[in-house]
């Protein structure tokens, strides 16, 4: 892989709970996020999936390791920069959406640009566009609560987008989504990162969900264990990933 | 864990979280308690039995806007504790128990709340009085010597009062937990589904506000016509004025603000700059909430003022006719003509006379008078005698020579009048019609003034007029020191003792006279109550937006996880609560012109100045207060600095 990288991560450790008494959660990960790459991360309960998005959305430090994302070390950079970093290169997705339940889709997918300082004609501009991308359009006056849960998710998806980050984590976006929404949904985040070349780090439990991205780590017990490819279908993609849990054993749901 | 355990725990989990809703409920009750005490304890006794009532009544005509204000808290506390609580109670249903139960917590839970609230109320209330004494009778300029009295009567009339009304409350919710089901306690604390009003909702509104609020004005500062039922209507326009204003402001703020906010929002060209999408969208979702508490919080504002206003009119009043009183030390009324120069001679050996005057005055029968008011006694004086004592007793005198139909009403300061047009006012005198052109309250004729109508008219008229009753000769002396007045008084009293056939009376006025000292307690409480409406309204806005934090840590936490800085989310938070402080205080302001121009009238003085400094006053307690919410706001709302 010679392509640019976004997210480095290495030898990542993360411990929990006083001194003594401490549980490692993560005990050294390293992995790299390049351009244009949709990694899903599956694992079971308590595999330390939540922890390390946390991580690396900076709502949570490593104890030791290293996090660079494009270039600078998270645990280097100032409130300031890390805010920076994450409102212009990072989206966030989230399983219960949390689109605010004040504001109308418009304002909720334009929030984050209108914070920015961006003109407002061009945050206009740019709801509405993604708003067609993504079925929006005639539900952009609507509130949250008269949304579908899909509609809602998509929505969620826009606003993490309309800042054009270099990378979307999304924290089991489909978890609370029928199948066909979530389907849906998968299916714009494969066109994303398709076509606006997003690199996407999906963290899910979810087989299914999971063959939608090119390349699926498997966590588990703090340690990634092994790293399966997408080939030529998603089909194939999905019964590999159905094996690896079977070999894996009885606690992978 | 028994039930009584639980309920302790609870409490002193909510004494930290009611913190401030308990210290409000103790100031309450601490006021109510300090006012009740004034009428138990006879400090104000040294004014005189007659003050000493007049006082008390005051004081129990405001006990019972406090409990009416007691009773509005109580219940907005109440009502706090039960939303908040019933979230938490909701899971004690799953633990298996009956909603009796849970409300029989609840209750207790409360009381306790009730009972400390209470006990900080009355143990404040109790060291305080003496301040709270003090502090009232230097405001009144009232030297007193005050002594540590206690006593029981007001502390079991506030707890009987107090207990009463929470209780009331406190049952109020026991039957509403008792009657829910346990989806609603656990989604009590949910977020409601939000709407933005219809607009023409809004619309209608907001025209209704506009024109009860203008018209409520209006009527607040309407002239009377005077005739029959004046008064009656005088005083149906200030009631109908003060309802109205109130509606106008309810309408105002559930119609106006949401409609304006509204309409900002959807321009989204306006909308989408810098944090106006977070904070104008959170603006138009309290208010459909909180515009309740704004409007009372307005109203309270509204009440401040008046009572300010009202304290400094009194003030001024009083002086007036303080002043009014001591334009003389001696008057006597005589049929003699010549007696000036007799009396001054008595006087000047005690006393050194400052000014003295002395003219004839014209009583005529009350039969021959026909005014709007009828009155007892009747005098009329001469114009050119009028503007030469004015110039005597150094007094304005701006008038020009009356024409013959033409009449000027000398009358006295009164308290209180009632705002009436007095352009057209006719006055009959003996069949004669004359055009009163003017009602001066000026001192011209001291305490005599008081005592009957005096009408001014030109010199040929009174001559005209002079066969109508009887002329009797006034004189009037004012000492240097006024408080000297005994020494003259027996030799004047010999004086008109001795006149024989002559008619004679004597007026000697004391400055030491208190019978209107009320009138000083009256401004001293109005100032009280001023600052009673402020802290009352400012701190109601205080707790509705300090409880309205914890709703929105939710969402904030949201805006925290897609990256936004606090500094952005404080900016927000900040305009967001200017709008809650400064709605209400701009109403406020415009509202207090009117109210603050109906007491002008009515007390006929010039109050401007006193709008313009408890605006003022207001202004810098919202500000200290805003920024205190602001801090608290952030802090309940999980937005650090």
């Amino acid at each position: 892989m010679n392509e640019k990288k976004i997210v480095e991560i290495r030898n990542l450790i993360k411990d929990y709970g006083v001194r003594g008494f401490q549980t490692r959660v993560l005990k050294g990960i390293d992995l790299t996020i390049c351009v244009n790459d949709f990694i899903a991360i599956m694992g079971p309960s308590g595999s330390g999936k939540t922890t390390l998005l946390n991580i690396l959305s900076s709502i949570d430090k490593p104890t030791q390791g290293n996090v660079f994302m494009d270039g600078m070390d998270l645990s280097k950079i100032s409130n300031r920069e890390m805010s920076r970093l994450r409102k212009d290169k990072i989206g966030f997705i989230f399983q219960d959406y949390n689109l605010l339940d004040t504001l109308t889709l418009q304002d909720n997918i334009g929030l984050p640009l209108s914070l920015s300082g961006v003109a407002s004609k061009k945050c206009i501009e740019k709801t509405e566009e993604l708003a067609e991308v993504f079925g929006l359009k005639e539900h952009l006056k609507k509130y949250p609560y008269q949304l579908s849960g899909g509609q809602k998710q998509r929505g969620a998806v826009c606003r993490a987008l309309i800042t054009e980050p270099k990378i979307i984590f999304a924290d089991e976006p489909t978890g609370a989504l029928d199948s066909k929404a979530g389907k849906d949904l998968l299916e714009c985040l494969t066109m994303i990162n398709e076509k606006k070349n997003t690199a996407i780090l999906m963290v899910t439990h979810d087989a299914f969900c999971a063959s939608y991205a090119k390349d699926v780590y498997i966590l588990n017990d703090g340690v990634m264990k092994c790293r399966l490819s997408k080939g030529n279908s998603r089909k194939e993609f999905y019964d590999s990933i159905i094996d690896m849990q079977v070999s894996m054993g009885g606690d992978f749901v | 864990m028994n039930t009584m355990k639980l309920v302790t725990q609870n409490f002193k989990r909510s004494m930290q979280n009611y913190f401030s809703l308990i210290l409000s409920l103790a100031f309450t009750i601490l006021i109510f308690y300090n006012f009740l005490n004034v009428i138990f304890t006879d400090t104000f006794l040294i004014l005189g039995q007659q003050n000493k009532s007049y006082i008390d009544s005051i004081i129990a005509v405001i006990s019972i806007v406090l409990v009416c204000f007691m009773f509005c808290y109580i219940w907005y506390a109440t009502n706090v504790f039960l939303t908040k609580r019933k979230k938490e109670i909701g899971i004690y249903v799953f633990m298996g128990l009956t909603n009796q139960k849970i409300g029989k917590m609840y209750m207790l839970e409360t009381i306790l709340i009730g009972i400390t609230a209470y006990i900080l109320g009355i143990g404040f209330g109790v060291i305080t009085t003496q301040l709270f004494q003090m502090i009232l009778l230097a405001i009144s300029d009232i030297s007193v010597e005050i002594a540590f009295r206690f006593s029981l009567e007001p502390i079991v009339i506030t707890a009987a009062i107090y207990f009463i009304v929470y209780f009331i409350f406190v049952l109020k919710g026991y039957v509403n937990i008792v009657r829910s089901s346990v989806l609603d306690m656990i989604s009590a604390n949910r977020q409601n589904e939000y709407v933005k009003t219809k607009t023409w909702i809004l619309v209608i509104k907001t025209i209704f506000g506009i024109a009860i609020l203008i018209t409520g004005y209006q009527l607040a500062i309407k002239e009377g016509k005077i005739g029959v039922m004046m008064n009656m209507a005088v005083v149906m326009n200030i009631v109908v004025a003060t309802v109205l204003v109130i509606i106008g402001i309810y309408l105002m703020f559930g119609g106006c603000l949401p409609f304006v906010f509204q309409k900002l929002a959807d321009n989204k060209r306006f909308l989408y700059c810098k944090e106006r999408n977070l904070w104008i969208n959170s603006v138009i979702f309290r208010t459909k909430k909180n515009y309740r508490t704004y409007a009372m919080v307005c109203v309270l504002m509204l009440c401040a003022v008046t009572a300010l206003a009202t304290s400094f009119a009194m003030k001024e009043r009083y002086h007036k006719i303080i002043h009014f009183r001591n334009t003389y030390t001696y008057q006597v009324l005589s049929t003699r003509a010549d007696m000036q120069g007799q009396l001054e001679g008595l006087i000047e050996q005690d006393n050194d006379i400052v000014y003295q005057t002395a003219l004839p005055i014209l009583v005529v029968d009350a039969s021959l008078f026909a005014t709007d008011f009828t009155q007892r006694d009747y005098a009329i004086v001469k114009y050119s005698d009028m503007k030469t004592l004015a110039k005597e007793i150094g007094e304005e005198f701006v008038y020009e020579e009356l024409k013959e139909d033409e009449i000027i009403k000398i009358s006295h300061i009164i308290l209180l009048s009632l705002i009436v047009d007095r352009s057209e006012i006719k006055v009959m005198i003996n069949g004669k019609e004359y055009r009163q052109i003017e009602d001066t309250n000026t001192a011209y004729l001291g305490y005599l003034q008081e005592q009957r109508s005096f009408y001014m008219v030109n010199d040929e008229e009174y001559e005209k007029l002079m066969s109508l009753g009887q002329q009797l000769y006034m004189y009037n002396f004012y000492i240097d020191d006024i408080y000297n007045f005994e020494a003259s008084r027996d030799e004047l009293q010999g004086v008109v003792n001795n006149s024989g056939e002559d008619y004679m009376g004597l007026v000697v006025i004391n400055p030491h006279n208190s019978d209107i000292e009320w009138i000083k307690v009256m401004y001293s409480i109005c100032i009280f109550m001023f600052l009673v409406f402020v802290m009352a309204s400012v701190c109601i806005l205080f707790m509705k937006l300090y409880n309205d934090a914890f709703e929105e840590k939710e969402r904030y936490k949201v805006l925290k996880k897609l990256g936004f800085d606090s500094a952005v989310l404080g900016k927000a938070i900040r305009k967001e609560l200017r709008v809650a402080y400064v709605c209400p205080f701009l109403l406020m302001a415009v509202s207090s012109y009117f109210s603050v121009h109906s007491l002008e009238k009515m007390m006929n003085t010039d109050l401007g100045w006193i709008n313009f400094v408890s605006v003022a006053i207001i202004f810098v307690f919202f500000l200290v207060f805003y920024e205190i919410s602001v801090v608290a706001y952030r802090r309940n709302a999980g937005v650090k600095e």
